[in-house]
C-alpha cells in the first residue's frame, strides 16, 4: 500500500502541471462549468466543497436550463435525489448513503453520474474496463454496464441535425425577410403616429368637453361613419390606432424614434417577446411560419451552436489531459478503499435491464407484484379521501389560499399608489406640453404596470418553486423512486 | 402607402413622364371589365400611391425631377401640364445648364455634391406630403453620366437618410451597341454603387424592349418614346394595386414592401427583371382572345428558356429532373440555357382571375435548392384589367436572366480597363483605378453568386 502511494504520488508530482489544466478542462466542459477548486477541496475532505459537489452531482444527473425554478432546489432535495439515483444504479458506498459531508465519496461518485447523465458529457463512452482497472467495487462496474448497454445507440442527436444541413443563404434570406418585416412595421406605426396626429389637429374645438379641445379616434369614426362605426373592423381600426400611439412613444420598443438599429431591436425582441405587436404575428409566407416564430429557432440555433462549441473544446482539451485526472482519483480511490469490503454487505438496488429470452419469467412476477402494490396503494389512498382527516385537510389549505390571496391583494393596492391601474383612459393633445393633475403618464403607468407584472411573476415563481419542492418531497420519500422532472421545465 | 419617385437624367425623366400617364390613364380607363365600386377602389389605390391631390383637383404625381440640362424636364413638365389628366408639383423639378458629358465621375462626384442640398430638400418636402410614406422609385439609365452618376450619389444619400424607407431603382441597360463610348465604365460604376446603397434593382434591357417594339407591336420607326410607353406598361402592371390576399377583395397597401420582401431578402441577390404577356398591336388585339392556361404556360416558358418576349421561345428547355444524378443531364441543360430561379412573383390581371392555375411556377426543380418554392413563389391577382387586355400576366423574377448581360458588361469594361483606355476622364474627377477594381471585384461576386444557384 505505501509503496503504490509512493509511486502513485511521484507520478503526480511529474504531472503537478498536467492535473490542473486536465481538471479545469473537465469542469468547463461539464454542463454546470463547477469551478476547479471543488475537486481539489474534495479530495482533501474539505466540508465547503460538499455542497458545490452535490450540485455538480444533480447538475450532471438532471442538467436543466439556468434560470429553471428546479435549478433552485433546496440542497438537501438535491443531495437526496443523487443519493437516490446512485442508489438505485447500484452504487454500492455505503459511506455515500449515510454520510453526505464526505467530499472525496463524492468525488467518486462523479463518473458514474456523468454515464448517466442524459446528455453528451466528456467522460459519456469511458470504458467501464478502465473503471475496472481501477478496481472500482463490482457494483458500480457492473452498473455502467448496463449503462453502456442501455445508451448504445449513441447520445440523442441534436434535433437540428435531423433536418439536415442548413444552407447559409437560406438563413440570409430569412433573415433579409425579417428585416423587411421590421421596415414595414416602421412605416405602418409612423403611419399610424402621423393619422393620429391629424386627427386630433383637425377636430380641435370639437369636443363639448372644453377641457379635452378635441374628438378622439372612435368619436371622429363614429362622426363620419354612424353605421360602420358598429362593424368589427371599423371599431377594431379605431381603437388599435389609440393604443398604437402611446405605445409609439413611450414603449421601450420605438421603431423609428431613436438611434436603435434593427440588430438592438432584434434583440429586444428576441430577450422580451411581449414586446412585439400583433402584426408581426402574420405569416411571412403562405403556409410559413410568422415574423416572431422565426426569430426563436435562429435564436435557438446560435445559442445552441455557441454553447456547443465551447463544450467541444473543452472536451478536445480533457481528451488530451484525462489520464492524469484518472490517475489522480485513483489516488483518492487508494484512500478509500478500507471501505471497500462494507460495501459487499450492503444492498444495493440494481437497475432492471431487459434481455429478450429468458427474462419473460421474471418480468411477469414484477408485473404481479406491481399490480398488488398498486392496488395497495389505491385502498391506502381511497381511504383517505373519505375521512375526516382529509376534509379537516382540504378546509385548512384553501384557507391558506384565501389568506395568501387577502395579503397579495392588499401588497397590490399598497404599491399602485396614486396612479391606479385605471379604466379607459383618452389620449389628449397638448401644445404647452404642460400635464394636468388628472394626467396620466403613459410611461409611468407602463413602468408600473411592468414592476407590478415582475412581483406577481417572482410570486408565481416561488409559488411554483414550492409546489415542486413539495412534490420532490413526496417522491423522494419513497425509496427507489427517481423523480423524473417534466422535460423543458 | 405612397411611393416618392425621383427621376434622374434624360432617360429618367422621359420613363418617368410614361409610367405616371400609363398609371393614370389606366385607372381611369373604362375598359377595367369591373364593378364601378371596385373600379373606384382600384383608382384610389392607385392615386394614394403616385399621386397627391391639389385643391382643383387634379392629381400631382409624387416625383422629384432631376437633370443637369433644362431641356427634357421643361419637356417632360409640359406634356404633363398638356395631358390635362395629371401634372407634375410646381416646384418639384432641379435642373442646371451644363450636363455631365456622359461621363459617370462628374455626375457622382461634382454635380452630386455640389447640388446634394437643393436636391435632398425637394426629396424631403415630397416625402413629408405622404401621410404615408413607404420608399423610393428611382428611374434612371445606368449608360450616362447624368442619370446613373447623380442617381447613384442620390441612392447613396437616400440610404443614409431613410434607412428604414425602401428603395427600388429601375435601370435602363444599355444597348449592346452602345451609344456612349464609355458605358461600360459607367454601368459597372452605377451598378456596383447601387449595390451597396439599394434594396432593390429592376432592370430593363433596352435591346429586349426594341424587339418587343419591332416584332410584336410592329412598329417600323421604333422612338424613344415607343420604347418607354412599352417600358411603362411592364412597370404600370407591376404596381397597380392589386388584392392583398388570395380570397379578399381589399388591395394591397405597401406592394413595394410586399415585393421586396418577396423577391429580395437576399443582399446578394437583388436584380430583378420583368416579363409580361400578352403583347400587342391594338389592330391585331382586336382579333385575339387569351386563356390563362394558355398565358401562364407561354409565361412559365419564357421564365425557363430566358426568353424576353412571347415569341421565339424555346421550348426545348426543360426544368432538370430532380432524383436523378445530374452529370449527364446538366451539361445537356446547360447548353439550353434553362434559368434558375430564386425566387418569382407572378401578377395575374383580368377576367376569371380566380381560375387562373399557377401550380407551374410550384415546381422546386424551378428553383434553387436552398429555398422551397412556398418561400420562393407568389402570386397577386385582381379582377380588374389592365391597360386593354382582358387578361394579362406579369412576371417580376430573381433570376439568372442577367448573369449573361452583366457578364459581359464587366468583360467588355474590364479589357478597356486594361488598357487604361479613358480611365483619366475618370480620375480627373476623383474616381481613381481603385474603385473600379472595387466595382469589377463587387460585380464579380454577384455574377458568382447567380451562377452557383
Amino acid at each position: 500500500m505505501g509503496r503504490r502511494r509512493q509511486r502513485v504520488d511521484l507520478a503526480a508530482g511529474a504531472r503537478a502541471r498536467a492535473l490542473p489544466e486536465a481538471i479545469a478542462a473537465l469542469s468547463r466542459s461539464l454542463p454546470s462549468g463547477p469551478s476547479p477548486e471543488i475537486f481539489r477541496r474534495a479530495k482533501f475532505d474539505r466540508p465547503e466543497a460538499t455542497s458545490a459537489l452535490w450540485q455538480l452531482l444533480y447538475s450532471v444527473l438532471s442538467p436543466l436550463p439556468a434560470g429553471n425554478a428546479l435549478a433552485s432546489l433546496a440542497l438537501e432535495v438535491q443531495a437526496r435525489l443523487v443519493k437516490s439515483a446512485l442508489c438505485s444504479q447500484g452504487y454500492p458506498r455505503l459511506a455515500l448513503a449515510q454520510l453526505p459531508e464526505d467530499g472525496s465519496q463524492l468525488l467518486l461518485a462523479l463518473p458514474l453520474c456523468v454515464c448517466f447523465a442524459p446528455q453528451g458529457s466528456p467522460m459519456k463512452g469511458y470504458p467501464a474496463a478502465r473503471l475496472k482497472a481501477q478496481r472500482l467495487p463490482q457494483g458500480l462496474t457492473l452498473a455502467l454496464l448496463q449503462c453502456e448497454a442501455l445508451a448504445s445507440p449513441g447520445p440523442p442527436a441534436p434535433h437540428m441535425e435531423a433536418e439536415g444541413p442548413v444552407d447559409v443563404r437560406h438563413v440570409q434570406w430569412l433573415m433579409g425577410k425579417l428585416r423587411f418585416r421590421w421596415r414595414q412595421l416602421v412605416s405602418s406605426q409612423q403611419e399610424q403616429c402621423a393619422l393620429l396626429s391629424k386627427i386630433h389637429l383637425y377636430t380641435r374645438g370639437c369636443h363639448s368637453d372644453q377641457s379635452l379641445g378635441h374628438l378622439s379616434v372612435t368619436e371622429a369614426e363614429m362622426l363620419r361613419d354612424p353605421e360602420g362605426g358598429q362593424q368589427v373592423s371599423g371599431a377594431g381600426a379605431s381603437q388599435n390606432l389609440d393604443l398604437a400611439y402611446p405605445k409609439c412613444l413611450h414603449s421601450s420598443c420605438t421603431p423609428g424614434m431613436g438611434p436603435r438599429t434593427f440588430w438592438n431591436d432584434l434583440w429586444l425582441v428576441c430577450e422580451r417577446p411581449g414586446l412585439l405587436p400583433g402584426d408581426w404575428a402574420a405569416p411571412l409566407d403562405p403556409g410559413g411560419a410568422s415574423a416572431y416564430s422565426l426569430l426563436s429557432p435562429l435564436r435557438a440555433l446560435l445559442q445552441t451552436l455557441e454553447h456547443e462549441n465551447q463544450r467541444l473544446e473543452a472536451v478536445l482539451a480533457w481528451r488530451r489531459t484525462e489520464l492524469v485526472f484518472w490517475r489522480w482519483m485513483d489516488t483518492i480511490l487508494g484512500t478509500c478503499s478500507l471501505e471497500v469490503p462494507a460495501a459487499a454487505s450492503q444492498p444495493t438496488f440494481l437497475p432492471w435491464v431487459p434481455e429478450r429470452g429468458g427474462g419473460e419469467l421474471e418480468l411477469e412476477e414484477l408485473q404481479e407484484a406491481v399490480e398488488r402494490r398498486r392496488a395497495a396503494w389505491e385502498a391506502k389512498a381511497g381511504g383517505c379521501g373519505r375521512g375526516p382527516e382529509w376534509s379537516a385537510a382540504r378546509r385548512a389549505s384553501r384557507e391558506a389560499v384565501e389568506r395568501e390571496l387577502g395579503a397579495l391583494q392588499r401588497c397590490w393596492e399598497q404599491d399602485s399608489g396614486p396612479a391606479q391601474p385605471h379604466g379607459p383612459h383618452r389620449l389628449v393633445r397638448r401644445e404647452d406640453g404642460a400635464a394636468g393633475d388628472q394626467d396620466l403618464r403613459a410611461a409611468e403607468v407602463i413602468r408600473r404596470l411592468r414592476s407590478q407584472e415582475a412581483c406577481l411573476e417572482a410570486v408565481l415563481c416561488r409559488l411554483q418553486g414550492q409546489c415542486q419542492q413539495e412534490l420532490a418531497r413526496l417522491v423522494g420519500a419513497l425509496p427507489g423512486f427517481i423523480w423524473i422532472p417534466p422535460p423543458g421545465r | 402607402m405612397s411611393i416618392v419617385t425621383v427621376q434622374l437624367g434624360q432617360c429618367g425623366n422621359q420613363i418617368g413622364f410614361e409610367v405616371f400617364d400609363a398609371l393614370l390613364s389606366d385607372s381611369h380607363s373604362s375598359q377595367g371589365l369591373c364593378s364601378k365600386r371596385e373600379n373606384e377602389a382600384y383608382q384610389a389605390s392607385c392615386k394614394e400611391r403616385f399621386f397627391s391631390e391639389e385643391e382643383n383637383g387634379v392629381p400631382i404625381a409624387r416625383a422629384v425631377l432631376v437633370d443637369m440640362e433644362p431641356k427634357v424636364i421643361n419637356q417632360t413638365l409640359s406634356k404633363a401640364a398638356q395631358s390635362g389628366q395629371w401634372k407634375y408639383g410646381q416646384h418639384a423639378c432641379f435642373c442646371q445648364k451644363q450636363g455631365s458629358g456622359n461621363n459617370w465621375a462628374y455626375g457622382y462626384s461634382v454635380h452630386g455634391p455640389r447640388h446634394e442640398e437643393s436636391i435632398m430638400n425637394l426629396i424631403r418636402k415630397e416625402v413629408e406630403k405622404c401621410d404615408s410614406f413607404s420608399g423610393f422609385f428611382i428611374i434612371m439609365s445606368m449608360a450616362g453620366g447624368t442619370g446613373s452618376g447623380i442617381g447613384a450619389f442620390v441612392t447613396q444619400n437616400l440610404q443614409d437618410q431613410y434607412s428604414n424607407s425602401l428603395k427600388m431603382n429601375q435601370i435602363i441597360w444599355p444597348y449592346g451597341t452602345g451609344e456612349v463610348i464609355v458605358q461600360n465604365y459607367n454601368s459597372i460604376l452605377t451598378l456596383s454603387h447601387l449595390y451597396r446603397s439599394s434594396d432593390a434593382l429592376l432592370i430593363h434591357e433596352n435591346d429586349a424592349i426594341h424587339k418587343i417594339c419591332a416584332k410584336l407591336m410592329n412598329i417600323k420607326q421604333i422612338s424613344f418614346s415607343d420604347i418607354n410607353q412599352v417600358l411603362a406598361h411592364q412597370l404600370g402592371s407591376v404596381f397597380q394595386p392589386t388584392y392583398s390576399a388570395e380570397s379578399s377583395f381589399h388591395y394591397r397597401r405597401n406592394p413595394l414592401g410586399d415585393l421586396m420582401e418577396h423577391l429580395v431578402p437576399h443582399p446578394e441577390f437583388k436584380m430583378l427583371s420583368v416579363r409580361n404577356i400578352p403583347h400587342m398591336s391594338e389592330n391585331s388585339l382586336a382579333y385575339s382572345t387569351f386563356t390563362w392556361a394558355g398565358l401562364l404556360k407561354h409565361l412559365r416558358q419564357m421564365l425557363i428558356s430566358n426568353a424576353k418576349m412571347e415569341e421565339g421561345i424555346d421550348w426545348h428547355v426543360r426544368p432538370p429532373l430532380s432524383g436523378l444524378p445530374p452529370l449527364g443531364k446538366m451539361s445537356l441543360n446547360k447548353d439550353l440555357h434553362f434559368n434558375t430561379s430564386i425566387a418569382n412573383l407572378v401578377i395575374l390581371r383580368g377576367k376569371d382571375v380566380q381560375s387562373a392555375d399557377v401550380e407551374g411556377f410550384k415546381d422546386p426543380a424551378l428553383y434553387t435548392s436552398w429555398l422551397k418554392p412556398v418561400n420562393a413563389f407568389n402570386v397577386w391577382k385582381t379582377r380588374r384589367a389592365f391597360s386593354k387586355y382582358e387578361k394579362s400576366a406579369v412576371l417580376v423574377s430573381n433570376s439568372q436572366f442577367l448573369v449573361k448581360p452583366l457578364d459581359m458588361i464587366v468583360g467588355k469594361a474590364w479589357n478597356m480597363f486594361a488598357s487604361k483606355a479613358y480611365i483619366h476622364q475618370y480620375t480627373k474627377f476623383g474616381i481613381e483605378e481603385e474603385d473600379f477594381l472595387d466595382s469589377f471585384t463587387s460585380l464579380e461576386q454577384v455574377v458568382a453568386s447567380y451562377c452557383n444557384l
